[in-house]
This record gives structure tokens, sequence and C-alpha cells, in this order.
């Protein structure tokens, strides 16, 4: 290759990473979007069981319009056949308007496009804190209680378990070490079980916390008493979402930080003179932090899909509670929407940290490449 | 010979391992003078990158042992304090370029920002001016300036070498020990490294420990030769006297094994493996293997001077 020249070292390194990092992005988006896609169709095809559910609906159809056929006194007393045309008529009327004339797969697609514009129609049961039907309503309420929590407890646990992992990797075969490895199997049961242990012990033994919800009744107007409350609240989902995963985390974060330190550049780092705390920091931690997003990510979306029940045991007003109720009433669009809510948040859940790890490594790159030079 | 730069005493390294301790530096004693280079020599697990370590105090979890001298221009060193060693002597004195090159440079972290990191650390300088030195020194071992802003992984094997020498100059030490600076490289590329470190060592005031077991290629860099067996130091001399005449037993099979341009010798090799440091045989550690040996080697022998040299071989008793 040629040698560039000397002032051009600077703003070309920036344009390459900027460039790296925006291929990188746009590949992302493109192929979260398609897998976002399938997730949803899928949620419908499933939903709508394969059609079957137009089977049912138009069989409720026909049973309405012959029972108001039966008890309606003007229609009861017209002769057999034009009461039988007449019927007919009127289901044929009746499934057009709910779109049932047309074949499942035309229907399916156009749920797609619905769901995916977040265009998500009206509820059959359940209704939004303001009375409303509007399925988007019913969900943007819900939304921010579990961004709020999941969110929270989210970042608690990745500091903690990377502050942890890089102590105990320093403390190698210590007694907290061990203890940590042994403990590592909690992390099988999910939050919610540790959650009722914690609500058992917390608020109905010791009578300290909650129960649940995300606010005392009546709400307190203070804005600061608010958020304090709020906290107050946040204490046991948090604990319970921390304990459940946190033993496993940081033992696999200490173990990518033993595994790291012991590269040669480590020890070159060392050799260099660098204070022990710089050598964790630019050559240990950095490195590793690729490695540690990744495992924290399947963490991330281990957590959101825990998220109906969890949210049920704790009484928690967010969006898994609301799935939960929708499957418990039928309540298809709901159910659906609530799917495809998800869908776009494990989409921008992954693609945030996937941005992360293009800005944090380096090597990331898709497509094309720099050549190597030499 | 020069005034003496470094004087290793009795060195002793140990580890202990699961299977026992592992002897990987027993007692080595050599010295080495201002702008000077010693070659150690020896083959694959014979102590000889143990050896770099232990000089430059990188010890890993499992030492069983280590004590001996080490003096550098007159301070002993094995009495600094880890804090002490760490300010006064990594990279401010003794600086060191590693094996493998690629392992050895941050995967994440920009080289040029590595190569000045020692200047920020031990010089107090900004940012700039570190950058401004790591930059000299690119263009002294002919690294394209550029490269300074560029990762490991866009480098080619030659080049990560080189910025693995530019970063053990930065700081401009009065010793730099290299450990097989090019085992990993093809001969093309190990002999124009070669060529940038003669040119290094005419031009700076600098000394070499170079470990390495390329023998042909050394013998154009070396002023002293240690050759190393299982731990322990067989034999020291000047480069000038060791390679026409090897004294020691194991440093004469080590040179019968060179090929050579001119002359139809058959290439040698010595029978039997190195011993395992684990378990070294009592008495001369390369008796099991010598041709020469005779009643004493079963007792270990003492170092008998002979014209300046100095050999571990009771033939020269």
């Amino acid at each position: 290759m040629t040698e560039p020249s000397k002032e051009q070292d600077g703003k070309k390194t920036t344009l390459t990473t900027f460039n790296r990092v925006a291929r990188y992005t746009l590949v992302r988006l493109i192929t979260l979007f398609i897998t976002v896609v399938i997730g949803v169709y899928l949620t419908v095809l499933i939903a709508n069981m394969g059609g079957y559910v137009d089977e049912i609906r138009r069989g409720e159809i026909r049973e309405t319009i012959q029972m108001r056929m039966l008890t309606d006194p003007t229609l009861r007393n017209l002769p057999a056949d034009v009461r039988m045309k007449q019927m007919e008529e009127m289901i044929r009327l009746q499934e057009k308007y709910y779109g049932l004339d047309q074949p499942f797969v035309v229907r399916s697609v156009r749920f797609l496009k619905n769901a995916l514009t977040l265009n998500l129609g009206r509820s059959l049961q359940l209704t939004s804190d303001s009375g409303s039907r509007q399925v988007r309503l019913i969900l943007l309420e819900r939304l921010p209680a579990t961004l709020l929590l999941f969110g929270t407890a989210d970042l608690v646990l990745f500091f903690l378990s990377l502050y942890l992992g890089l102590s105990l990797s320093r403390r190698y075969g210590s007694f907290w070490d061990k203890l940590t490895v042994a403990l590592s199997p909690l992390s099988s049961a999910p939050g919610w079980f540790y959650g009722i242990f914690l609500i058992v012990l917390f608020a109905a033994v010791l009578k300290v916390l909650p129960f649940g919800g995300m606010v005392s009744i009546p709400p307190p107007d203070n804005p600061f008493l608010y958020a304090l409350d709020l906290l107050y609240h946040m204490i046991l989902p948090v604990m319970a979402i921390t304990i459940s995963s946190i033993f496993l985390s940081v033992y696999g974060n200490r173990t990518f930080f033993l595994i790291y330190s012991s590269e040669d550049y480590v020890e070159m780092a060392k050799a260099k003179g660098l204070k022990s705390r710089d050598v964790e920091r630019r050559y240990i931690l950095r490195p590793t932090l690729p490695t540690i997003i990744t495992s924290f990510a399947l963490l991330l979306i281990g957590l959101w899909t825990g998220a109906p029940i969890f949210e049920t045991v704790f009484n928690w007003p967010g969006l898994g509670r609301t799935i939960y109720r929708a499957v418990g009433l039928f309540d298809t669009p709901v159910i659906v929407a609530s799917t495809v809510i998800f869908a776009y948040l494990l989409a921008v859940t992954v693609f945030l940290l996937d941005f992360i790890y293009a800005l944090v490594d380096p090597r990331v790159k898709v497509g094309g490449g720099q050549e190597r030079a030499g | 010979m020069a005034s003496t730069l470094l004087k290793i005493q009795d060195l002793v390294l140990h580890f202990s391992t699961m299977r026992g301790p592992v002897q990987a530096v027993d007692k080595v004693s050599f010295d080495l003078g201002h702008k000077q280079a010693v070659v150690i020599l020896g083959e694959s697990g014979c102590g000889k990158s143990s050896l770099a370590k232990a000089i430059l105090r990188l010890l890993p979890r499992n030492v069983a042992e280590y004590k001996g001298s080490i003096v550098l221009d007159g301070i002993e060193l094995m009495t600094l304090s880890d804090e002490e060693f760490r300010q006064n002597v990594r990279w401010v004195r003794i600086s060191m370029v590693p094996q493998a090159a690629m392992n050895s440079l941050n995967p994440v972290l920009k080289v040029g920002d590595q190569v000045a990191e020692p200047m920020l650390v031990h010089h107090g300088v900004d940012k700039a001016a570190a950058m401004e030195q790591a930059k000299k020194m690119f263009e002294h071992v002919g690294v394209p300036v550029d490269f300074l802003h560029r990762y490991a992984f866009e480098l080619s094997g030659g080049m990560r070498q080189r910025v693995a020498i530019a970063m053990a100059l930065v700081t401009a030490p009065a010793l730099i020990i290299l450990d097989e600076p090019t085992s990993a490289l093809d001969v093309l590329t190990q002999a124009n490294i070669f060529n940038v470190l003669k040119r290094i060592k005419k031009e700076l005031e600098i000394s070499f420990i170079l470990i390495t077991h390329d023998i042909a290629t050394s013998s154009e860099l070396a002023d002293r030769v240690a050759v190393m067996y299982a731990g322990q130091i067989v034999e020291t001399g000047d480069a000038m006297d060791f390679f026409p005449a090897p004294l020691h037993p194991y440093s004469q099979k080590l040179m019968a094994s060179v090929p050579r341009l001119h002359g139809n010798k058959e290439l040698e090799f010595i029978t039997g493996q190195p011993p395992s440091l684990l378990n070294p045989p009592t008495g001369c550690r390369f008796a099991p293997r010598c041709e020469k040996r005779f009643s004493r080697c079963d007792e270990e022998p003492p170092v008998f001077e002979r014209d300046g040299r100095q050999v571990k071989c009771w033939l020269y008793a």
C-alpha cells in the first residue's frame, strides 16, 4: 500500500472508525429488522392458531345470527327459504365487516403490517387506565414501568458483576471466589422464584418492604416523595433479579478476567512498569469488555423474556403483567401487540449492545475491511 | 571487557507445580558490560524465558523460590520493594522485547498509545511529547509513522515485532532483554529485524540480553555468549572465543548442529531429550546425553575458569 501523508493520519483513522461503526450499525439494523418481522409473523400465526381462530369466529358469528333469527319476532314469521337467504346474507355481511371473507394468508400479512407499524387495533377485554380500548394506549401506558424496573436491575447487575468479577479475579482461589463458584447454580432458578421468598421474608415476616406494586396507594403528591416511594417499591424486585443472575454473572466475568489476564500483553504491561490499577483497567478490563458485553446481552434477553411472570409476582404494572392478563382473557390483539413490543424491545437491546460492542472492539467490522499492512 | 552494567549471581527461580518443583532457573550467574550484547543460547524449555522473567521480576503465582543477586549499575535489584522495582527498573533501566509480538500488543488499544505509554508512566511527560517520542522510535525501527494510529491486528508479524522493539526503546533504557525476538517470523523478516537490532546497537547506548536458539544469526550481534542447559548456565565467554571453539561438550554439540555453507560436514544432533526441569539429573545435568562422560560427572561440576572463559564441566578441572 502507499503511505498517506502524515497530516492525514489522524483524520483518516477517525474516518475509518466512523465508517466501520456506521457500516456495522446499518447491517445490524437490517438483520435485526428481519428478525423482528419473522418473530412478529410467527406470533401472528400462533396467536391465530394458524387461521383456526378465524374458523372459531365464523362459527360464533353464525351462531349469534341464528340465535337472533330465532328470537327476533319480525324475522321469525318469514317463510323458511326467505329466512335462510336473509340469514346467509347477514352472516356474509358480518364476516365482511370483520374481514373474515378474505383468506387467512392475506389477513395474516395485513396483521403483520399493522403490527409492525404499531397500528395495534382494539382490545377485546382489557382497557387502559383512562378506559380506552386502544391497544397502543394500553401498552404505552405500561411500557415505562417495565423499562424502569428492568433497566435499573440490568444496570445494577452489570456494574455489580463487573466489579465483583474483577475483584474475585484478583483473589483467585480465595474463600469468596470458591463461594461464588459454588453458589452459581442458584442462577438456574428465575427471578420470580427468589421474589416469592423475598416477599415472604421482607414483606410478610419482617414487614419492612411492600408486597408489590409500583407506588403506595394513594401515591404521594410531592414528586420527590413519589420518587422515593418508587425506589422503596423497587428494592425487592431489583433484589430478586440481582440474586437470580448475580452469581453466574460474577462467575462468568471472573473467569473471563482470569483468562484475559494470562494474555502476554498483560505481562508486557506489567513489564512496562504500569501501576497495577492501570494494568487492570487498560489491559485486562478493556480487552475483556467485548466478551463481557456479549454474555451480558444474552443475560438481558433472558431477563426480558421472564418479565410476564416476574411482574405478576411483584404486581408490577408493566408490560409483562399485561401479557399475563391478556393471555388469561384470550385477548388476542393485546397478546400480539405485547409480543410485538417485546420483539422491538429485544431488537433495540441487541442493537444497542451490538453498537457498544462495535465501539469497544476495533476488530469488529462487517463486510469489506482494511488491508493488513506491512 | 567494558565496565560492568549488569552482574547476575546465583539467580534462582523455582516454580511449584502439581507434579513437584520445577527448577527453571538454577544458580545462574553471568555479567554484561555497557554497550554489550550477551546471547543466551539454549534449546526450548531450558529456562531461557524464565531467566528473562526472573530479571524483570515478572513472576507467576506459583513461584516456589526466587533468590540470588542482580546488580544493575551498582544497585542491588533483589532488595528493592515491588513498588520501587516498578518505578525505577521496569522500562526505566530494563525493557523487554517479547517472543510473540502479536500477543504482546493489546488488541483494543492503538499501537502508538502502547508505545508512548511508558513515557507517560515513567517520564511524566504530556501525551503529545510521548507520542512524539513514539514517532521517533517508529522511524528508528523502520515502521511508517501513520501506523501509530493502527491496531495490532492491522499490522503484519514483522511490523508488530518492530513496534515491540520501538516500545522497548522508547524510554532509552540501559538494557533490553530480547526474548527470542524473531522465532515467530519468516527468515526474511528475521534478517530484517536483526539488521534493525544491529543498527540500534551501533547507534544507541544500549546493552542487549538476546535469548535465542538461533545460533547463526545471533552470532552477528553477540559480544558475549552464555549457553544454558536445563536451567543452568554451562558456559560463558566472549563471542570471539566461543564461536570458533566452544568448550563445553553441550556447546560443541550445539555448534555442530548449525549448517555451514562451506565444507561437507555432516550435521550432528544430540541424542536423547533435554532433561525435565521437574526432576533434573543429579551431578552434571548434561551427563546422560554426553559422549565425553566419565566417572566424575556423577558429581555436580563447579564453574572452571579457562582463558577468561567460564565452563561448568569436569573436563576442564
